[in-house]
């Protein structure tokens, strides 16, 4: 294996899937993609293009209905705590506490009661959210509650990111500090992420190379690579390579 | 406002008794045979039974088999102004109320726990697995669409007069009154949670106990209320036609099984009867509404 | 048509065709293990055929049909359901929209709608034959009281359970009290009197099955399945069994692609 070719995490090779009804709706067609060790890759497409189908079938929930997906060069065969998932829909547990929360997948790990209090605890600080360590999801806000979901996934530390447009309810305020934060988290420990969605700035702020879609039944239009400088930070923001790099993309989508 | 509800409230209930208590005993004041039809016969006490002679029965009804005066005394004859006794024939009979309403509750009860675990297992096979769905979900929609009461005469030939074949119908109405809160609950409420969860690396036991129960757990509590009113009807149905003892045979009277409303009942009996039972299934179910409360704090 | 469909439809035929044909299979071997003289509280009763054979089944249905007697039973019971529960949804949906929109009236009828709420409609039965005789009005006015009652709390409930954001935008846009009742409150608690509506019709069936049977007289389905007579047919018992559960299959299809349609607006497309 050469040192400067990283190995694919994720292979998608002429991906179709079709949802059963009446009539059935073709959802992605001929769908080849790849993503590689520690990227970080941004799904963009507009709404109805097959974003989430693709996440649900790299979490192992969906089967294609043609092609084939692989997993570190193994067919994908159901979920697993190593492809990290947090859905668009608020997932969080609402009988469980903020903390009963982000240990449960150490729960399901088999871990120590003291090990998954020393963690949930890094967690909670990490996000600001120590406070709230005994609230239950209702008394939460939307954006807390998207930020414990994150964080939840997180503390099995698995090494692949899903993301489903995570920020998608948030204001834009909120969202801008997930962002940083996010990109901060990958920063420091890199994993390999595949993050879905329309919204091109979130796209070009956190990703590595954004691949584009086309609307139903989708496939990849385009693909960029985000020559951006990392770390990247509000100034990224404002720099004419990231106006530029907007226009290319807007022009596509 | 909760005050003004309490007050309304009673006011009306204290208001109507009041105008029942008159209109019953109207009879005592003037002839009300010579009214026009169909006020005249309304206001005999045959037919609208005075409230004294509704709360002599509940009196009775309690008091039991020791405070009916010996059978051939004329006075017990005009004891409730009723030509067919029918308290007097329940009370040779050794019913009670107390005893009646513990029957019924008891059928109740042995419905609700033998009926709701498999009901509740039905919904859960359905709702886990498309292909078990898929079988068994038109056989639920066509059996299910037979009355349970409507069984039991069937059930008589193969079980003859006993417990079980009264016991069947609640058991089964239970049984499939709780298959689709369950199944609504697995499928549609915990369906989310289930990915979140299995995400995070959840399976098997952990994934039941920790995120399927409190997900569909709501859908299935609040269904249990429902089964426990369906439980009830059917219940008191099957008392009514069949059972010599418990709430439904008091009101129809105790008579034979193949006449049973031919008898001509007493009115004050099934208004008594009709009472308990209600009272009983109010208590019943606001009990189970506040554990229904206190075991889903999480979601208010 | 997809392959999910193709499934479902070819396991539902799986398990309707195995469970007919084990029927089949039991059947013909009851007729040579089961008892023939049943027991009934008094007396012997012989010829009874625990479990009917199709060809047996198939003969009493041509018999009922022939005579008119299913067709008839079917006409009858039909139509006092058909009758009860115009009347009780008539009833329930007016008092229930009145005690939901105006809270005093609800506050004088609590204590009446708990009372009934909780009986059972059957109990009722003696008390309106005593009122009412034992012909066609008892029974239709039972089924109206279960009905009424349901619906009832149906439309209190779906009343109350509009969202206070339709209100308000309502009121914003200022819109009377009677305009908004008629134009926000009522399609917006449609979908929930409907939905209250199908269950009343159910409990309508049970009603009306019982109350035939404690009161059996033909024609009716409930005295097809009443043990009157000098022996029980049994044949007759499960044809009519059959017939009332495919008329509750069908009635509640029926109200179930009808809420479909009506509410088409409230479903989400996409």
């Amino acid at each position: 294996m050469s040192s400067d070719s990283p190995r694919l995490r994720l292979e998608a090779e002429n991906v179709g899937y079709t949802y059963p009804g009446e009539p059935p709706t073709r959802a992605l067609e001929g769908l080849t993609l790849s993503v590689a060790d520690n990227e970080f890759v941004a799904l963009l497409g507009p709404v109805g293009c097959g974003k989430t189908t693709l996440l649900r079938i790299f979490a192992g929930f969906l089967t294609p209905s043609q092609g084939s997906v692989r997993c570190d060069g193994a067919s994908v065969d159901g979920p697993s705590w190593q492809r990290g998932y947090v859905l668009q829909e608020s997932s969080i547990f609402p009988w469980m506490s903020v903390r009963e929360n982000l240990e449960f997948g150490l729960v399901a790990k088999g871990m120590e009661p003291e090990a998954r209090r020393a963690r949930s605890d890094e967690l909670l600080h990490l996000l600001g959210l120590s406070s709230f360590e005994a609230a239950y999801p209702k008394q939460l806000s939307s954006g807390m509650s998207k930020m414990v979901e994150v964080a939840r996934v997180l503390a099995t530390d698995p090494s692949m990111l899903l993301l489903d447009e995570p920020f998608g309810a948030l204001d834009a305020q909120t969202r801008a500090r997930m962002q940083d934060e996010l990109a901060g988290l990958w920063e420091q420990r890199r994993k390999t992420v595949v993050f879905v969605t329309h919204d091109v700035e979130e796209a070009l702020y956190l990703a590595d190379r954004i691949v584009v879609l086309t609307a139903r039944p989708g496939h990849v239009k385009q693909q960029f690579k985000v020559t951006l400088p990392r770390p990247r930070s509000l100034e990224t923001r404002f720099a004419p390579e990231f106006a530029a790099l907007k226009r290319q993309v807007w022009e596509v989508i | 406002m909760v005050r003004q509800r309490f007050w309304l409230g009673s006011s009306s209930l204290v208001v109507l008794v009041l105008a029942y208590t008159l209109l019953s005993n109207a009879y005592r004041f003037f002839e009300v045979s010579k009214l026009p039809e169909p006020i005249g016969s309304a206001l005999q006490p045959d037919v609208l039974p005075p409230t004294q002679a509704i709360v002599q029965a509940v009196v009775d009804l309690i008091k039991g088999p020791g405070a009916q005066p010996p059978p051939d005394e004329p006075a017990h004859m005009h004891h409730h102004q009723h030509s067919s006794d029918h308290v007097g024939v329940l009370l040779q009979q050794g019913v009670t109320l107390q005893a009646s309403l513990a029957i019924t509750i008891a059928r109740v009860l042995f419905g609700m726990v033998v009926g709701a675990p498999l009901g509740i297992l039905i919904g859960l096979l359905m709702g886990l697995s498309r292909r078990t769905d898929d079988y068994v979900h038109p056989v639920y929609v066509l059996v299910r669409s037979v009355p349970p009461l409507a069984f039991i005469t069937y059930i008589m030939l193969w079980l003859g007069h006993t417990e079980a074949h009264r016991l069947i119908p609640i058991v089964y109405a239970v049984a499939a009154t709780m298959v689709i809160p369950t199944y609504h609950g697995v499928r549609d409420l915990a369906s989310t949670y289930l990915v979140a969860a299995r995400s995070l690396g959840a399976r098997g036991w952990l994934l039941m106990r920790r995120v399927l129960l409190p997900a569909a757990g709501p859908a299935v509590l609040s269904g249990l209320r429902y089964a426990l009113a369906i439980a009830w009807m059917t219940a008191v149905g099957a008392e009514m036609l069949m059972a010599e003892n418990g709430m439904g045979n008091l009101i129809v009277g105790g008579g034979m099984w193949a006449s049973r409303l031919q008898t001509r009942s007493d009115p004050a009996v099934v208004m008594v009867g009709i009472l308990a039972l209600a009272i009983a299934g109010w208590l019943m179910d606001s009990g189970a509404r506040l554990l229904t409360i206190r075991l889903t704090r999480w979601a208010r | 048509m997809s392959l999910v469909q193709r499934n479902r439809i070819k396991r539902a035929l799986i398990s309707l065709g195995t469970i007919a044909v084990v029927y089949g299979v039991a059947a013909e071997v009851g007729r040579y293990v089961l008892p023939h003289r049943i027991w009934m509280d008094v007396h012997y009763i012989d010829n009874v055929e625990l479990l009917p054979t199709y060809r047996s089944l198939a003969e009493e249905m041509a018999f009922l049909l022939q005579s008119w007697i299913l067709p008839d039973s079917i006409l009858v019971s039909t139509g006092r359901i058909l009758a009860g529960f115009v009347l009780g949804a008539a009833t329930g949906i007016a008092v229930g929209l009145a005690t939901g929109r105006a809270a005093r009236l609800e506050y004088l009828a609590d204590p009446w709608m708990m009372l009934l709420r909780f009986t059972p409609a059957l109990a009722l039965l003696p008390l309106y034959v005593i009122w009412f005789g034992y012909g066609e009005a008892s029974k239709i006015l039972l089924i109206a009281t279960s009905v009424a009652v349901v619906v009832m709390l149906g439309a209190h409930h779906a009343v109350r359970g509009v969202p206070q954001v339709y209100l308000d935008a309502a009121r914003a846009l200022g819109a009377s009290p009677r305009l908004i009742f008629r134009k926000v409150v009522l399609p917006a608690a449609f979908p929930q009197i409907f939905a209250s509506l199908r269950v009343a019709l159910g409990l309508a069936w049970v009603t009306i099955v019982v109350a035939e049977l404690i009161d059996a007289k033909m024609p009716s389905l409930g005295y097809l399945l009443a043990l009157s007579g000098a022996y029980p047919r049994v044949p007759q018992m499960l044809i009519g069994l059959g017939t009332i559960a495919a008329l509750v299959f069908l009635s509640d299809m029926l109200a179930l692609s009808l809420h479909a349609k009506v509410t088409r607006w409230m479903r989400r497309t996409g």
